[in-house]
């Protein structure tokens, strides 16, 4: 077993995401939602909401596209801590799997957000079950609004290498 | 079947609306627009058995997304307060898969009332593919 507590607390990701109506509208779609209000911004406005929400799962994906070149943080990561966990592991062969996945929210995603995300190894460890070594990296990304400051959404996600 | 009860009536034990989807190749090409997951072992079905896989299979993100479509559904993406899944089993095309959300609890936070439901996605057999947990804001 490989002690890898000295990636908890590493940063993962830091990045600014664009929320849109038509990537948000398009992703219910896909996941069969018929409720008016993702496609009918007036139905949206009669729940009290901005615009066009996004379902809940939607933050695992804003990244693909809403990740606008000219509104990232100067200040760049150095190396991606799941990748130097999993590289290596990866290059002897097994299996990557994602585990679980969360979403805690403050409200909803709405297009017209702007949000801003810092993302870290939360919990790295590794275990033993039936026969195969196991590595577990939990990450957490934390995702504010980019304006006010105020906290949106949490996604918390287990990937996990199974040798 | 039973009638069909609005969340803002719902008690412990109360139930959804299930959704109900048989699962085709396409829906999995259109997920990987949507999602940006161009993992070739869900759109790709020469690459998937290439690798030892009978076919493709759907993204878990999209099992996760069909159960989200439900429990949206029900109270409200306004309402929506957690989310979250055990990915168990892979699902294939046809499969029947559908959505099982349930109250477990409701209780009083200030002058706030949060309901804890139990969701899973199954196949027609009853394999759950996906199984977790959601709490909900009522008024």
């Amino acid at each position: 077993m490989t002690d890898y507590s000295e990636y908890v607390g590493r940063a993962t990701s830091n990045s600014v995401v664009v929320i849109e109506r038509g990537p948000v509208a398009n992703f219910a779609r896909a996941l069969k939602s018929e409720e008016s209000y993702f496609y009918n911004v007036k139905d949206a406005q009669d729940r009290g909401l901005r615009g066009i929400p996004a379902l809940p799962t939607f933050p695992f994906v804003m990244e693909h596209w809403g990740l606008f070149a000219e509104l990232q943080p100067e200040e760049k990561l150095s190396g991606n801590p799941v990748i130097e966990v999993l590289g290596p592991l990866m290059a002897n062969g097994g299996l990557i799997l994602h585990g679980e996945q969360a979403f805690e929210f403050e409200r909803p995603l709405v297009s017209g957000d702007v949000l801003e995300g810092k993302g870290q190894v939360v919990e790295c460890y590794q275990k033993e079950s039936n026969g195969h070594v196991m590595t577990f990296v939990v990450t957490e990304t934390v995702w504010s609004d980019f304006n006010t400051k105020e906290k949106v959404v949490t996604s918390r996600s287990n990937v996990i290498h199974r040798a | 079947m039973s009638d069909i009860i609005k969340f803002a009536d719902a008690e412990v034990g109360s139930e959804a609306p299930v959704l109900t989807h048989m699962l085709g190749r396409t829906d999995l090409v259109i997920y990987a627009g949507a999602s940006g997951d161009f993992n070739p072992m869900h759109t790709d079905e020469v690459v998937a058995t290439s690798v030892g896989q009978p076919s493709v299979f759907g993204h878990g993100m999209f099992s996760m997304g069909i159960l989200g479509t439900a429990l949206t559904g029900w109270v409200g993406i306004e309402n929506i307060k957690s989310f979250g899944v055990r990915f168990t089993k892979q699902t294939w095309p046809g499969e029947v898969l559908s959505t099982n959300i349930k109250v477990t609890s409701i209780d009083q936070v200030g002058n706030k009332t949060i309901v804890s439901l139990d969701c899973s996605l199954m196949n027609q057999d009853g394999q759950v593919k996906v199984q977790g947990t959601a709490t909900a804001w009522r008024c």
